[in-house]
């Protein structure tokens, strides 16, 4: 079996205990949200346990963000109290969401093993980390104990090959690869990609990693390259020390290779994000609203081909476009680099950093029949609103392509 | 000692494949009020066009499906529902790995079982044994599952992994 990088970072990291498949490994950072904490905190209390290490966790409030019901107020509360009773580190407040958060600051990296109380935490494997979601149980046992029980999984090699063609980006990568596996097509699989040309950009990355979840995968993982590197170096500077230190060749179970240059714009269908087809297969799909944000489409590189269609353009009648940056940090530099600007000239709606309509939490929620084309990694039946509700999923670019013409159309057409 | 019994009797309720954690159990039933994550589940079954609520109040019932079961989010409300409604085991082709985590965490056992949906319809009673390895269907036929990893059926034998963690806290 080729368990790959993700195999030797759990290998590397296990502490000698055993039982059955599963290693029992020390894990180097947690993530938490409001909601998965909140579930947590009765047993926590039972337990009369404390946090292992307050420095090796990272709370958000970022689903009840602001809480718009008195239970949600309430749920925001005993989190916000939780984090002062045990002092924990780093908390963040409607500062946009966890996988955004987490990959902003100064904590995980290359080499590292990652846990999150959110299916997404996939995302920051684009660093090079093993990074991957759990349930709040087990969540419960990392933050008492500092450890998990890993079972390494059969790794597969994804070869990125040939340059991305204009107007298609690392959603469309994303969608590609779930379209070809089909839900659940890599159930308990490691993914690991290699940028054979180093094209491909962090945003991008943090896309590609968030979504392997939805073919079943346990992570995603980029080998860390010099866009990895020049990454970590304008966040944390010169000298930071990560564990990363592979010689030679991983060994993998399986391989693909993606040549990039033959892709186009995706779409992935109603009910599934593995029904993925080529956007100009559904042209002319009318559509309500417009979703662009959420922990894999909300980020700097998103808002900025959002800004790219819609600058002298107008949002069509009838269609409601809704951008919320995925961080406030994305936020601020939207603002600085004038792409609020121009979506909301063009009649978008900025919401706050926060998870909001991609959960159907709140702000944005789908009323029944109707159609929504968004950037997010769900499209699951009623995941967005009313279970008669439709949601395709798309890149940034046809999305705000789709908001322009009041139906689904390739971006291409537009330019 | 084993919290582990040796077989769990109970009434099959069959779902499909690819069955995700918002159709469920609706995030809009996200909720410390147990409840609340009980109608959660009762919702779920209506939107997967069960209308198993009934069944809701019993003990012993057993889920079986097919493919991925519990794809997507891992909010482990959709966990506890199944718990709440009194759902002792589920027996499926293969299950999304957070939810299989969870499953056991909760102390409700997910057995795998290649095309176990072929054989049972809903409604059915079923006989798991859980020493022997396999699950009896109403007119006797048995399937085999596959043998729980060591690991998984440990946390199952202590209940789940918070009294797992108690004992190995205590070095049992």
């Amino acid at each position: 079996m080729g368990k790959g990088l993700s195999g030797e970072i759990i290998e590397r990291h296990a502490d000698g205990k055993q039982e059955g498949g599963f290693l029992r490994v020390t894990v180097d950072f947690v993530l938490l949200h409001d909601p998965t904490c909140a579930l947590l905190l009765g047993d926590l209390k039972e337990l009369e346990a404390t946090v292992w290490d307050r420095d090796k966790v990272l709370v958000t409030v970022d689903h009840f963000a602001p809480p718009s019901t008195v239970e949600r107020a309430n749920i925001v509360k005993d989190v916000l109290s939780f984090v002062e009773r045990e002092e924990i580190a780093n908390c963040k407040t409607y500062e946009g969401i966890c996988h955004q958060l987490l990959v902003e600051g100064p904590w995980v990296g290359p080499g590292m093993v990652v846990l999150g109380a959110d299916s997404h935490t996939t995302t920051a494997g684009a660093l090079g980390c093993l990074a991957t979601g759990m349930g709040s149980t087990d969540i419960l046992y990392t933050l008492v104990t500092g450890r998990t029980w890993l079972r390494p999984s059969e790794a597969i090699r994804v070869d990125l090959t040939g340059d991305l063609p204009p107007y298609v980006t690392g959603k469309d990568i994303a969608l590609e690869l779930l379209g070809g596996a089909g839900e659940g097509g890599f159930l308990y699989k490691a993914l690991e990609f290699y940028d054979r040309h180093e094209t491909i950009i962090m945003d991008d990355r943090f896309t590609i990693c968030n979504m392997v979840v939805e073919g079943g995968a346990k992570n995603g993982l980029f080998h860390p390259d010099a866009i990895t590197w020049s990454y970590l170096k304008e966040r944390d500077g010169n000298g930071r020390q990560f564990p990363w230190s592979f010689h030679g060749e991983a060994r993998y179970g399986e391989a693909i290779e993606i040549d990039l240059s033959y892709l186009r714009p995706k779409l992935a269908l109603p009910h599934s994000p593995a029904r993925v087809v080529d956007v100009k297969e559904q042209r002319g799909i009318k559509i309500h609203q417009v979703f662009i944000g959420s922990c894999t489409g909300g980020r700097l590189r998103d808002l900025e081909a959002t800004a790219h269609i819609l600058r002298g353009e107008k949002v069509a009648p009838g269609v409601r476009l809704l951008v919320a940056p995925a961080s406030q940090r994305i936020y601020q530099e939207a603002i600085e680099r004038g792409y609020i600007q121009t979506i909301l000239k063009a009649g978008g709606v900025v919401l706050n950093s926060s998870c909001g309509p991609c959960g159907g939490i709140d702000k944005g929620i789908l009323g029944a029949g109707e159609q929504c084309l968004s950037t997010s990694n769900r499209n699951f039946q009623g995941r967005m609103g009313d279970p008669s509700s439709l949601v395709y999923l798309a890149s940034p670019l046809t999305a705000a392509a789709t908001a322009v013409r009041g139906e689904i159309i390739d971006p291409r057409e537009v330019l | 000692m084993t919290l582990l019994p040796a077989t769990i009797a109970g009434t099959a309720w069959k779902l499909g494949d690819h069955v995700n954690t918002d159709i469920l159990h609706p995030s809009s039933y996200f909720s410390l009020d147990e409840g609340r994550v009980k109608e959660g589940l009762r919702e779920g079954m209506q939107r997967l066009g069960k209308n198993l609520s009934n069944n809701l109040s019993g003990n012993g019932l057993v889920i079986v499906a097919g493919e991925n079961f519990g794809c997507g989010s891992s909010r482990e409300t959709s966990v506890r529902s199944l718990r709440l409604c009194g759902v002792r085991a589920i027996v499926a082709q293969s299950f999304a790995r957070i939810f299989y985590r969870s499953l056991a965490n909760l102390g409700i056992p997910p057995l795998e079982c290649t095309g176990i949906q072929d054989w049972v319809k809903n409604g059915d009673p079923v006989l798991i044994s859980l020493a022997d390895g396999f699950i009896e269907l109403g007119d006797k036929r048995r399937c085999a599952f596959s043998p729980l990893d060591p690991h998984i059926e440990r946390i199952l034998e202590c209940g789940g992994l918070i009294p797992y963690l108690r004992r190995e806290q205590d070095g049992v």
